[in-house]
C-alpha cells in the first residue's frame, strides 16, 4: 500500500469519525435527555393494581414510553396486580426482592398497599405510588404522593355548563360504584362552581347515579331518569366512553340528547360527530382522560433515584380537551379507522395505542 | 296452567299495574324499549338454565359462557360486518365446546354440578382474559341493528326470546325426545328401569343451556354498544332466580320454560321500576332482593301446613274457665 493510499483511508476515516461524531451529537441535541433524568444508574419497576383494561394499558405504556426519556433507566419491569390485593402486595415485595431502585406503583386497593409501600420505602427503594391515596405519609411511608385533584374536573365540567347554559338548568350526574371517592370529589367540584349562581337544579340520585361504569347498568339508570324527568339540559359523567350506549336512549325516547360534560375516548369523539348534526343541544365538552398521569410519577421516582432534577409539582392536573363550541383547545376528535378505545388525549400517538389494544 | 305459570303471571300483571300507578315513568314507552330488550337476553339465559335445573343440575358457568360468547362476537370481528357470521360460527362452537365439558364432568364423571360448573366458569372467564386482555370492543354495526333495532315497533330480542321460549317448550312438552328429557330430571332410577339414557340426558342439557346463553350473549352484544368483558356476571344471579320465581323445582323435575321467561320479564320490569322510583342505590340491591325471597317463600313454604299450624292451635290453648 503507497503512502499516498494509506493517507486517503487515513482522511476517509478520519472524516467519517468526524460524520459520525456531529450524527452522534445532533442527535443528542434532538432527544435531549429531560432534566428530571440524573446521572445515576438505576433499575426501575412499575406495579399496576389491575391491568386489563385499554385505559391502563395505554397507561402502562406511557409509562414505558416516558422511562425511556432517559438512558440512566437500564431496566424497566413491569407487574400487573390483576386486581387481587394480595398479588399486588407480593407483587412490591417481588419487585424490592429483583433489586430494582425506584418504585413507581398504582395502589388500586387504597390503603391496604401502604404497609408494602412503606417495606419498599424503608428498604431504601425510592417509592412513588400515584393516582390512588394509600394514606400514610411523603416521607415516612412512601417518598412522594402523586395525585390528581379530581374536584378539579368537576370544576372544568362546572364552568363550561355555566357558560353553554348561562341561565340554568337540570344537571344529571353519573358515576360509578356508590360512594367512590372520585365521583365524591368530582361532585363536590362541581357544586362549588355551580351552586353560587342558584339557577342549577341537580336531578338524580345525590350525589350521582350509580352506574358502577357498566354500560348495560348506564343504559338502564339513564332511559329511567329520561323517563322521569321531562328535561334533562346536561349529563356530568366521569367515563365518556360508556354512555355510547346509553345516549340513543334519548332518540328512542323522542327526544334531543343533551349537553355532556365528560372525559374523552375516541368512540365518544365519533359517536358526536355522527350525531350532533340531528341534536343541536348535544353540545360536547371533555377532559382529559389522564393516561399521562402516569408520566409525572415516573419522573419524579427517576429524578429521587437518579439525581435528577425535580419536577415542578406532585399534582398532575385535570385538562380540558375537547369542546364543541369554542374548539378549545380542540375540537372534537374522530379517528374512525382507529379502534374505539384509545384517548387522543394521551402523549402516546394514536397508532401505537391502537396497536395496542388490538393486541 | 301450570301453578308456577299461574303465579308469576299474576305477579308480572300486578307489578305492572303498581308501576303505572307508582312510578309511571317506568312504563313510558321510551322505558319499555330499553327493558324489553334486556328482558328478552334475560329470558333466553334462563331457558337454558331452567333445563338444566329440570335435570336436578345448576349451571354456574352462565356468567363465563355468557362473557366469553359476547367478546368472540364483538372482538373477533372488531367493526367489519362481514366477519360476524364466522364470529357467531366460532361462538356457536365454542358453546357446544363449554357444554360438553360440562356435560362430561356432571353426566359422565359425577361431580357435583356446582363444583364442576364453577371450575368451567373460571375457565370460560381464562378463555376471555386470554381473548382479549380484558379489553371490550366496540360491537359490530350489524349486530347493534339486530339487538338495538325494532321491528313493528317491538325490540327484534323480544321475537328471538318468543320463539325460543315457543319452539323449547314445544321440544320438551310435545316431542318423545323431550318427554324422555323430562322423565330423567323427574326419577333418575324409573328412568334407568324404562331403559332411558340417563347420564346422556343430563349431559346434553348442559349443551343445550351453552346454545341458549350463546343467543342470549348475541343478543345482549348488540343491546349493549360497548360490552365490557364481564357481561355475564350479572347474569348468574338472574337466570337461577327466574327459574325459581318461574316455579321451576331446583330438586329437578318438570319445568316451566313459558314461566321462567315470564319471570325474566318480571324481574327486568322490577329493575326499571325501582329505578324510577328514585329510591338509594341501596334500596334498590334490597327491594330486589326481597322479591326473590317473596318468590322463594311463594313456592317452598308450605302455607297450607303453617296457617292450620298456627290457626289450629289457638282453640286448644283456650283453658275452660
Amino acid at each position: 500500500m503507497t503512502r499516498r493510499k494509506v493517507g486517503a483511508l487515513l482522511a476517509i476515516a478520519l472524516f467519517s469519525v468526524g460524520v459520525l461524531v456531529s450524527a452522534t451529537a445532533s442527535s443528542a441535541t434532538t432527544n435531549a435527555v429531560p432534566s428530571w433524568c440524573g446521572p445515576k444508574k438505576i433499575k426501575l419497576g412499575f406495579t399496576d393494581g389491575f391491568g386489563g383494561n385499554s385505559w391502563r394499558l395505554v397507561t402502562t405504556a406511557s409509562a414505558r414510553a416516558e422511562a425511556k426519556k432517559c438512558p440512566s433507566v437500564t431496566s424497566i419491569d413491569y407487574a400487573d396486580g390483576q386486581g387481587n390485593t394480595q398479588k399486588a402486595i407480593s407483587d412490591i415485595q417481588g419487585m424490592v426482592a429483583k433489586g430494582v431502585n425506584a418504585l413507581v406503583v398504582f395502589p388500586d386497593a387504597g390503603k391496604a398497599m401502604l404497609p408494602a409501600l412503606r417495606s419498599s420505602y424503608k428498604a431504601g427503594v425510592v417509592t412513588v405510588p400515584y393516582r390512588v391515596a394509600p394514606g400514610g405519609k411523603a416521607g415516612v411511608d412512601y417518598n412522594v404522593f402523586i395525585d390528581t385533584p379530581f374536584a378539579q374536573a368537576g370544576e372544568n365540567w362546572g364552568k363550561w355548563i355555566r357558560r353553554v347554559l348561562p341561565k340554568g338548568g337540570n344537571v344529571l350526574m353519573l358515576s360509578g360504584p356508590k360512594g367512590n371517592s372520585q365521583g365524591v370529589e368530582e361532585n363536590q367540584g362541581l357544586h362549588k362552581i355551580l351552586d353560587p349562581s342558584g339557577k342549577y337544579k341537580f336531578i338524580g340520585e345525590q350525589p350521582f347515579e350509580v352506574t358502577n361504569w357498566d354500560p348495560a347498568l348506564t343504559q338502564k339508570v339513564l332511559s329511567a331518569a329520561i323517563a322521569k324527568y321531562p328535561k334533562i339540559d346536561v349529563i356530568v359523567s366521569d367515563f365518556g366512553p360508556s354512555l355510547v350506549g346509553a345516549l340513543p336512549e334519548f332518540t328512542k325516547s323522542g327526544r334531543k340528547i343533551p349537553a355532556l360534560a365528560t372525559s374523552d375516548g375516541n368512540v365518544l369523539g365519533c359517536f358526536w360527530k355522527k350525531n350532533h348534526v340531528k341534536n343541536p343541544t348535544f353540545k360536547l365538552f371533555t377532559v382529559s382522560t389522564q393516561n399521562d398521569h402516569a408520566r409525572l410519577a415516573i419522573d419524579w421516582a427517576v429524578a429521587l433515584a437518579t439525581g435528577g432534577k425535580k419536577p415542578a409539582t406532585t399534582h398532575f392536573p385535570s385538562l380540558n380537551f375537547e369542546d364543541s363550541t369554542t374548539g378549545k383547545p380542540n375540537p372534537v376528535e374522530c379517528r374512525p379507522t382507529l379502534p374505539g378505545d384509545i384517548y387522543l388525549s394521551a402523549e402516546l400517538p394514536a397508532a401505537v395505542q391502537a396497536k395496542l389494544v388490538k393486541g | 296452567m301450570s301453578r308456577g305459570l299461574a303465579t308469576v303471571s299474576v305477579a308480572t300483571i300486578g307489578l305492572f299495574v303498581l308501576s303505572y300507578v307508582v312510578a309511571s315513568s317506568s312504563v313510558t314507552r321510551g322505558t319499555l324499549l330499553t327493558m324489553l330488550p334486556f328482558a328478552a337476553a334475560l329470558a333466553i339465559a334462563s331457558l337454558g338454565q331452567t333445563l338444566v335445573v329440570m335435570q336436578g343440575g345448576i349451571d354456574l358457568s352462565v356468567a363465563g359462557g355468557f362473557s366469553l360468547y359476547v367478546v368472540i362476537l364483538t372482538k373477533y370481528p372488531a367493526g367489519d360486518n362481514a366477519r360476524l357470521w364466522p364470529a357467531i360460527g366460532i361462538a356457536f362452537l365454542a358453546a357446544i365446546a363449554a357444554g360438553l365439558v360440562n356435560g362430561w364432568l356432571v353426566g359422565r364423571m359425577r361431580l357435583n354440578p356446582i363444583v364442576a360448573t364453577l371450575g368451567t366458569n373460571a375457565l370460560l372467564f381464562g378463555a376471555v382474559l386470554w381473548y382479549t386482555a380484558g379489553i371490550p370492543t366496540t360491537t359490530t354495526a350489524r349486530l347493534a341493528r339486530v339487538g338495538g333495532g325494532t321491528w313493528l315497533g317491538i325490540p327484534s330480542p323480544v321475537y328471538f326470546a318468543v320463539g325460543a321460549t315457543a319452539l323449547v317448550t314445544v321440544v320438551v312438552k310435545l316431542t318423545p325426545i323431550g318427554r324422555r328429557f323430562e322423565g330423567v330430571g323427574a326419577n333418575e332410577v324409573a328412568a334407568r328401569t324404562a331403559g332411558l339414557r340417563v347420564r346422556r340426558h343430563q349431559s346434553s342439557a348442559y349443551v343445550w343451556a351453552q346454545i341458549l346463553y350463546f343467543l342470549a350473549a348475541a343478543m345482549h352484544a348488540g343491546i349493549v354498544n360497548q360490552p365490557t368483558a364481564y357481561e355475564g356476571n350479572p347474569y348468574l344471579l338472574a337466570t337461577v332466580a327466574a327459574v325459581v320465581l318461574g316455579g321451576t323445582s331446583l330438586l329437578g323435575g318438570r319445568g316451566n320454560l313459558v314461566a321462567t321467561a315470564v319471570a325474566a320479564l318480571f324481574l327486568s320490569q322490577l329493575d326499571q321500576f325501582v329505578l324510577a322510583l328514585g329510591v338509594s342505590y341501596a334500596t334498590r340491591t334490597l327491594v330486589q332482593a326481597a322479591a326473590l325471597a317473596v318468590g322463594v317463600a311463594l313456592y317452598t313454604v308450605n302455607w297450607g301446613g303453617l296457617s292450620r299450624r298456627v290457626v289450629g292451635r289457638r282453640p286448644a290453648k283456650v283453658a275452660p274457665t
